[in-house]
């Protein structure tokens, strides 16, 4: 079980990596904000893997923990989890001060939900669905 | 004769004008206190300067009250609404100088700060340098937030916010 989680997570996390890349282009051309000091190419892709990994521990121990409820619980934790996770981009100072700084949440706020659109979009392929508890 | 009284008389203004200098890109105005922290951009003015003939200066120079950078959108905003800067009705934040004066190696710059709905006269100490473009000014002084009625007393951002300046000039 763990071992396919963790594939999944690997997986999941590259491919929300490969979309932050490719949001970011765009939003960097869209807008003309270069973010890329911040938030580069490897930082994107470590960042959404290592989302991609915390989700599969995640995971792994729920479904260990709590059997059948465990997916439930699971599915729970990580969407609230990547909708805290947005006060971080919200919150964050640039320092030095760069141009257009407001413009830093609306590029990094939908990169907060890639792995969990990876992990939900691809698990299929990788997990069973658990059994709805009776 | 005639010559001579020119030369004097020539001599005698270069003694009243001080040089005129141009701000160059790639200046700093910032800002610090404990909780908040950044940068104006939108700096411009006169600057009078002779090295020799501090009396002769003279400052009168002006800031873009919106340009304020704190690196966060959200406190950008906070800080340019009512509460703070209120840009709205108070777009300029201006300095002029009553009198500089040599003071040990560098100068002492007095003059009107008009920051908000304050206008108050501070005192400070600076530096020039010459450089191969120009010149360097450089001073740091300290303000009480509380004094220009900016923002409500107490909170998270300190009372004391302390300004770092650093002009380069050209002729």
């Amino acid at each position: 079980m763990f071992k396919k989680a963790l594939l999944l997570g690997i997986v999941s996390g590259l491919l929300a990596g490969v979309a932050g890349v490719v949001y970011a282009k765009v939003y960097y051309s869209a807008n003309e904000a270069d973010f890329s000091k911040v938030a580069g190419t490897v930082r994107i892709v470590a960042a959404s893997l290592f989302g991609g990994v915390l989700a599969a521990i995640g995971y792994a121990v729920l479904d260990k923990l709590l059997k059948a409820k465990g997916e439930i619980v699971f599915n729970l934790v990580f969407t609230i989890i990547s909708f805290a996770s947005l006060l971080l981009p919200i919150g964050h100072r640039f320092s030095p001060p760069i141009d257009t700084p407001e413009l830093f949440p609306g590029m990094v706020i939908p990169m907060h939900f890639f792995p969990a659109l990876g992990w939900y979009t691809l698990k299929p392929l990788f997990l069973k669905s658990a059994k709805t508890p009776s | 004769m005639k010559f001579i009284a020119m030369v004097l008389l020539a001599g005698s203004a270069y003694a009243f004008f001080a040089q005129n200098w141009q701000i160059a890109e790639g200046y700093n105005i910032g800002f610090s206190s404990d909780d908040a922290a950044g940068v104006f951009k939108g700096f411009k003015g006169t600057i009078a300067f002779d090295e020799q003939n501090p009396a002769a200066s003279k400052f009168e120079v002006t800031i873009d009250a919106a340009t304020i950078n704190t690196g966060n959108g959200l406190q950008n905003k906070h800080a340019k609404s009512d509460e703070w800067f209120d840009v709205a009705k108070y777009p300029q934040i201006s300095f002029k100088s009553k009198s500089i004066t040599k003071a040990g190696s560098g100068y002492q710059v007095t003059g009107d700060l008009n920051l908000h709905v304050v206008t108050k006269s501070i005192s400070f100490p600076f530096t020039f340098a010459k450089t191969p473009t120009g010149g360097l000014f450089k001073g740091a002084f300290t303000v009480n937030r509380n004094d220009y009625k900016l923002g409500k007393p107490g909170g998270d951002v300190g009372e004391s916010i302390k300004v770092d300046l650093s002009v380069p000039v050209t002729k």
